[in-house]
């Protein structure tokens, strides 16, 4: 039953300019970098013996930031794909579990998470390669600083996801949204529990790995709250 | 006699407002199930209780003789429906609309075709359905419940926004489905003229109670026409009638019968004038359903 609702997921999400934010996130935050290390390429590189460290560093700064905003964005496109003509009555009166029809949602948005996160990897390499950093690339490096932001945001993910598919009103996903942006902007000040400070993988430890555990544990828990909470509601 | 759809008892309350009360449905295989009422009257909620997408308050519901609640999956496989207003992907194209549907419900790819020529779309079918006029997304809403083949299709008011020649359309596509595949269907409306031309049994609620249920036959007995005789003493001549064994009702200084044969009305003209009662007007008066609907489902009245 999964496979044929994400075959058909897939299928609704065409022409919605999803497949287009998952690229221009990326991008977009090496895109940044592109300009930094563009108009002052020397200054930078005096700054740390570690250039691809320091790289990776400047890379990161941008990354929560467009892993939140994005969720907002693709988990409100999402929703509102079966909220615009309530085509939710129309899903669900079909012969599917409202728990897999969940699971198929959140499993595109997944799997559109860390289609970003590849591509953030694979253009950060190709920059890091283009302003030739120097030898060894750290591979397992650029592999956390790619992934590890966009584990630690599940959490984030499962959060917009409940509260968009099951508010009609797409304002308050939306909203939602805005002030995650804005938490994750300000990480520096927030208290380590705030799932939107998880992204910019800082804790009292120093250990961004806590930040992953977290992630996925907090990330499965809000999901099944979510789902649990989706599937006991009437269809409007 | 085997029942496709049977609910017992059904409820549903929205707090502390009851939506639906205490309906019993009962609907046979191969029939078409009218099921009216005025607006707000709870068909709708009706309608969604039976197909899963709310849970009954209290009460059950039968479909295939298995619990809804328990095999929802497997009953959902065998019914199709199109709920008030059509739900559609309007950024997808007519066929890819079908697509996504078809795709859940494992049908072959050909039965996309099939549908849309049904209903009539196949030269829109590769057009994106944002631009489509109400009576197409309509009628792509059920190209999509025919999808599946279901043995139980459930229209909620199918015909709406619809011009004359698309109602013509869907009325005989909805006849014809019985015949052809052995469907069963419900189909609700608020206007008894279009349930009058399609249903073969018919449900009315009003206020969340089911008021009637029987054949549409039935229901038309209630609109056979009376005859009323305005006399120069009206009372007298009751009586008169009764002695002569004529079973008429007399009201607000009027004689009316039901149901009168033109000798039996010649014949009580006789017997009026040989009693020396001047006879001024013999009238008939016909009902039509809608007054006997409006009659059933008073009190819900607005205007």
């Amino acid at each position: 039953m999964m496979g044929k609702l994400l075959t058909a997921d897939f299928l609704k999400i065409k022409r919605k300019g999803l497949w287009f934010l998952t690229l221009l996130g990326p991008i977009g935050v090496v895109a940044l970098q592109m300009v930094n290390y563009g108009v002052r390429k020397d200054y930078l590189l005096q700054q740390s013996e570690d250039d691809w460290g320091y790289f990776l560093l400047n890379i990161h700064s941008f990354t929560p930031l467009a892993i939140v905003l994005g969720i907002a964005i693709l988990t409100s496109f999402m929703a509102s794909i079966e909220n615009e003509t309530n085509a939710w009555k129309q899903l669900i009166a079909l012969p599917v579990s409202k728990l897999s029809v969940y699971l198929s949602k959140f499993t595109v948005l997944a799997i559109l998470l860390f289609l970003s996160s590849t591509l953030l990897m694979i253009f950060t390499l190709s920059y890091g390669l283009f302003l030739n950093l120097g030898e060894p690339v750290p591979y397992l490096e650029l592999a956390k600083f790619s992934y590890f932001p966009a584990l630690a945001a599940l959490p984030i993910l499962a959060l917009q996801l409940w509260i968009a598919s099951v508010c009609h009103n797409q304002g308050i996903p939306i909203t939602v949204g805005i002030f995650g942006v804005i938490f994750a902007y300000s990480s520096y000040v927030l208290p380590d529990w705030m799932i939107w400070k998880w992204p910019s993988l800082m804790n009292q430890w120093d250990e961004p790995i806590i930040n992953v555990m977290l992630g996925v544990g907090i990330g499965i828990l809000l999901y099944i709250v979510g789902v649990i909470d989706f599937a006991r509601r009437d269809v409007k | 006699m085997e029942y496709i759809v049977q609910t017992q008892n059904l409820s549903k309350c929205f707090g502390k407002e009851q939506a639906v009360s205490n309906i019993n449905l009962q609907i046979r295989k191969g029939e078409i199930y009218g099921f009216l009422g005025p607006n707000g009257a709870g068909k709708t909620t009706t309608i969604r209780m039976l197909l899963g997408l709310m849970k009954p308050s209290s009460g059950t519901i039968k479909i295939f003789q298995k619990d809804i609640m328990k095999e929802r999956i497997q009953i959902l496989a065998n019914v199709g429906s199109l709920v008030e207003n059509p739900s559609y992907y309007p950024h997808l194209t007519a066929y890819e609309n079908l697509e996504a549907l078809r795709k859940i419900l494992g049908v072959p790819k050909a039965r996309i075709d099939e549908v849309l020529q049904i209903v009539r779309l196949k030269e829109a079918a590769n057009k994106k359905v944002k631009g489509f006029s109400l009576g197409m997304k309509q009628r792509l809403g059920i190209a999509a419940a025919l999808l599946h083949n279901p043995e139980l299709l459930i229209l909620d008011e199918p015909t709406n926004g619809l011009d004359p020649s698309g109602i013509i359309e869907i009325r005989n596509l909805i006849k014809r489905l019985p015949k052809e595949y052995g469907m069963t269907i419900i189909i609700s409306s608020h206007l008894l003229s279009e349930i009058d031309q399609m249903a073969t049994q018919v449900g009315i609620v009003s206020k969340g109670t089911l008021i009637f249920q029987d054949s549409i036959e039935e229901m038309r007995k209630f609109a056979q026409p009376k005859v009323t005789f305005k006399v120069s003493n009206s009372e007298k001549g009751w009586r008169s009638l009764l002695a002569n064994g004529i079973r008429a009702d007399y009201h607000d200084g009027v004689i009316f019968l039901e149901e009168c044969s033109d000798e039996k009305v010649a014949h009580i003209v006789q017997v009026l004038v040989q009693e020396g009662i001047s006879v001024f007007r013999v009238e008939e008066e016909k009902r039509s359903l809608e007054e006997i609907f409006l009659q059933m489902t008073a009190g819900e009245l607005t205007i």
